[in-house]
């Protein structure tokens, strides 16, 4: 036990000294919080402008193209409720040109950055484009990715050649606009226990949020013990340690003060964002979200539990990974597509936050390794039944024993092992041996 | 003098090959016991299978230490082959360290380490990190780790590769006053000439077996007295030449001679006078250096055929 705490205490103090600590500590809710900030702060400040050569082959539409598209105004209601896509506050300035003559703007596209008259884009809308049945607008571009633009400019055309047509029919063109308004949809969260909640598209954010908190430590750190087992193989101190104390003791107390240090870093995390959270929490609640609707205090014992549980589960993946292997390039080798399966319910995030209670988001909060990810930002998101929290618990322990224990196996004979890597049969003979 | 520890019958297998093939040896309390052998021998896995770190697949190892409770690897102090040392840490911190995990701590270890630093003239890189320090004083402290804990039996693995010949004298000196204070001494090391100087006992184990075993006077009275060593002035080359020597090394004017059986060492003498100053002339025991290529030199020169 005495030794195991030595153990402990030296891999703590070796891994909280580190520069990389200091470093992760402190960027990483800075990185966290720009990008949950980012998009207000764009909202603010604007994304520059375009300009773009609008080629109207009705000639009928300068109205609408004539005046700069300014930004949209600023809402941080709008902002917060993630409403500002597709109206995000660039500039538009168009060129407005009635005709069809493509080619001197498509040059002007591909024009000298410098040059002056160098174009973001060009629009163009067909002459048949009131009455034809098959009409299509062109947006030529230099990213194909400029949607932003390509949707404004499409909707402001659209709208204006809906005037048009309806105009066409004898309707007042001022009583259109009143007549084609879109009505805004709110999302509401009906909870199992009836409560209501407003603002869903903020469980999405804060789903992300404490998914990344909780999978990137125990990354980070699967890593870094990972790293810490092959350096000492290297280094050849594992001989002083295995001539010192049982493997099981040694591993035990690797892996217990490395989820320490996961632990004090993630405690300063969540300290950090807090402070951050209450500046947003006023700002939402400006708003009208009331975010510790989303944040229940048991958020936070979930998150201590499955952070644990977690951590504990991927950290014994990587330690066996480096008792196996001789080099970090042959365990990142190893590591990563196995690190690639694990992160799974993560590439899942979206249909699992949105759909927490489908048959997918079931299954892997209930399965070994992916659960207590799943199973937590299920619990994050909606109220998942006791039963399913219980086993899904159960599951990450029990695996964690198993882990646990082939790990320390293979860690008693591999961790001397400085010739090749060894193969699975190998690992299995080490298995029944040691 | 009561057996320590007694190794019997010891086998370990890697896959395909038999490290250490049926190896029995005991060391006897308060001796220093040399495991001579050349690399690859087998010495460093018998050495891991004493320390717990391998299992023996057949065979026993039985540690006097063991009683009296508590761990019994905590008497045993282990300097491995291959130094291995957290280099990120603080010389003070990791000595620290190393006195713990053999069940040493409280306050007395602090001053012990300094007392060791300051032995091994380590005293003022007391708070350096470990990889600012050369290789030499790297290896003083973990010589100093593997003590710490006042261990009854220490086992030392090449102690004196990399040292400088002070540090030698250094670590010879230490390991008598060792054995003076009645610890048992297992001396891993392929340097016949320090084995020679130090060991009580040897035990030459050569691919995985004992080809050797005994104390270092019987093991040179059973190779008789059948050796020249001669310290001259002149060009000595021709002393290998000479009728009834079998092997000769010549090194810097002192020549060491192999006879063969019933050969007259005056004979040597005579054809030796007229061309070279003799200053020494001895008959004595073989060397263990001798003694060792006899043993396990030809074979090798079989496989290379």
């Amino acid at each position: 036990m005495r030794k195991m705490l030595a153990v402990l205490k030296r891999e703590y103090l070796a891994a909280v000294r580190k520069k990389m600590f200091i470093v992760m500590t402190v960027l990483f809710p800075v990185l966290m919080s720009a990008a949950m900030l980012l998009p207000g702060l764009m909202v603010a400040r604007g994304l520059g402008e375009k300009k773009v050569a609008v080629l109207d082959g009705t000639g009928k539409l300068q109205s609408a193209f004539t005046r700069t598209i300014a930004p949209v105004v600023p809402d941080p209601k709008k902002a917060l409720r993630g409403r500002s896509r597709g109206e995000l506050p660039q500039t538009i300035k168009a060129e407005y040109v009635a005709g069809t003559d493509v080619k001197p703007y498509l040059e002007r596209l591909n024009a000298d950055r410098n040059a002056s008259n160098r174009l973001d884009g060009v629009f163009i809308i067909p002459a048949d484009a009131i009455d034809g049945a098959d009409a299509k607008m062109t947006f030529y571009s230099r990213s194909s990715t400029d949607v932003i633009t390509q949707e404004r400019l499409g909707s402001i055309a659209n709208r204006a050649v809906q005037r048009l047509r309806l105009s066409g029919r004898g309707i007042d063109p001022n009583t259109v606009d009143a007549l084609t308004r879109d009505i805004p949809t709110d999302a509401v969260q009906l909870s199992r226990s009836g409560e209501q909640k407003k603002g869903g598209e903020l469980n999405l954010i804060l789903g992300f949020l404490f998914a990344a908190l909780l999978l990137i430590p125990s990354f980070i750190y699967g890593l870094e013990i990972m790293r810490g087992i092959i350096q000492e193989k290297n280094d050849r101190v594992v001989e002083v340690l295995v001539s010192s104390m049982s493997p099981r003791q040694l591993l035990t107390g690797k892996i217990l003060g490395v989820a320490l240090v996961g632990l004090t870093q993630v405690t300063a995390w969540m300290v950090m964002l807090s402070a951050v959270g209450a500046y947003a929490g006023t700002v939402a609640s400006l708003a009208g979200i009331n975010v510790t609707q989303f944040l229940r205090p048991m958020v936070f014992v979930y998150f201590f539990v499955f952070f644990v549980l977690a951590y504990l589960t991927y950290v014994c993946i990587y330690a066996v990974a480096g008792a196996v292997c001789n080099s970090e390039k042959e365990a990142q080798q190893l590591i990563a597509p196995i690190s690639m399966l694990m992160m799974l319910p993560w590439f899942l995030m979206f249909a699992i936050i949105t759909n927490p209670d489908s048959g997918l988001a079931i299954g892997f909060s209930l399965s070994p390794v992916f659960g207590p990810l799943t199973m937590f930002v299920r619990a994050l998101v909606s109220e998942p039944p006791l039963a399913h929290l219980a086993i899904s618990i159960a599951v990450s322990i029990a695996t964690i024993c198993a882990f646990f224990w082939v790990t320390a196996k293979i860690f008693r004979v591999g961790i001397l092992s400085y010739g090749k890597r060894p193969t699975l049969g190998e690992l299995w003979q080490w298995l029944k041996v040691a | 003098m009561s057996v320590v520890l007694a190794v019997r019958d010891v086998v370990k297998t890697f896959g395909a090959v038999r490290a250490v093939d049926g190896v029995s040896f005991s060391v006897r309390r308060g001796t220093i016991t040399g495991l001579l052998g050349r690399n690859g021998a087998g010495k460093t896995t018998t050495i891991r299978m004493i320390t717990g770190i391998f299992l023996p697949d057949s065979g026993t190892i039985e540690w006097a230490g063991g009683v009296g409770g508590g761990d019994a690897r905590d008497r045993i102090g282990y300097l491995p082959e291959e130094r291995g040392l957290y280099k990120q840490m603080k010389v003070v911190e990791l000595l620290q360290f190393l006195a713990e995990i053999k069940g040493r701590r409280g306050a007395g270890v602090v001053k012990d380490i300094d007392k060791w630093l300051q032995r091994f003239e380590l005293g003022e890189k007391r708070d350096a990190k470990v990889e600012e320090l050369s290789k030499g004083n790297q290896q003083k402290v973990q010589l100093i780790g593997t003590l710490l804990h006042d261990p009854e039996l220490i086992i030392l693995d090449e102690p004196q590769s990399g040292l400088d010949p002070v540090n030698m004298v250094i670590v010879r000196d230490l390991l008598r006053e060792l054995k003076e204070e009645g610890r048992t001494i297992l001396l891993s090391t392929h340097m016949m000439g320090e084995a020679e100087r130090m060991a009580d006992d040897i035990v030459l184990i050569h691919r995985g077996k004992v080809v050797l075993d005994g104390s270092l006077e019987q093991v040179k009275e059973s190779f008789g007295k059948n050796t020249l060593h001669i310290d001259y002035e002149g060009d000595g080359d021709f002393l290998g030449t000479l009728p009834d020597v079998c092997r000769a090394s010549i090194v810097n004017n002192a020549a060491e001679l192999s006879l063969s059986e019933g050969a007259d060492p005056q004979k040597i003498l005579q054809a030796s006078v007229g061309r070279l100053r003799i200053r020494k002339f001895e008959v004595a025991a073989p060397s263990l250096e001798e003694i060792f290529i006899e043993k396990v030199g030809h074979e090798t020169l079989e496989v290379v055929r």
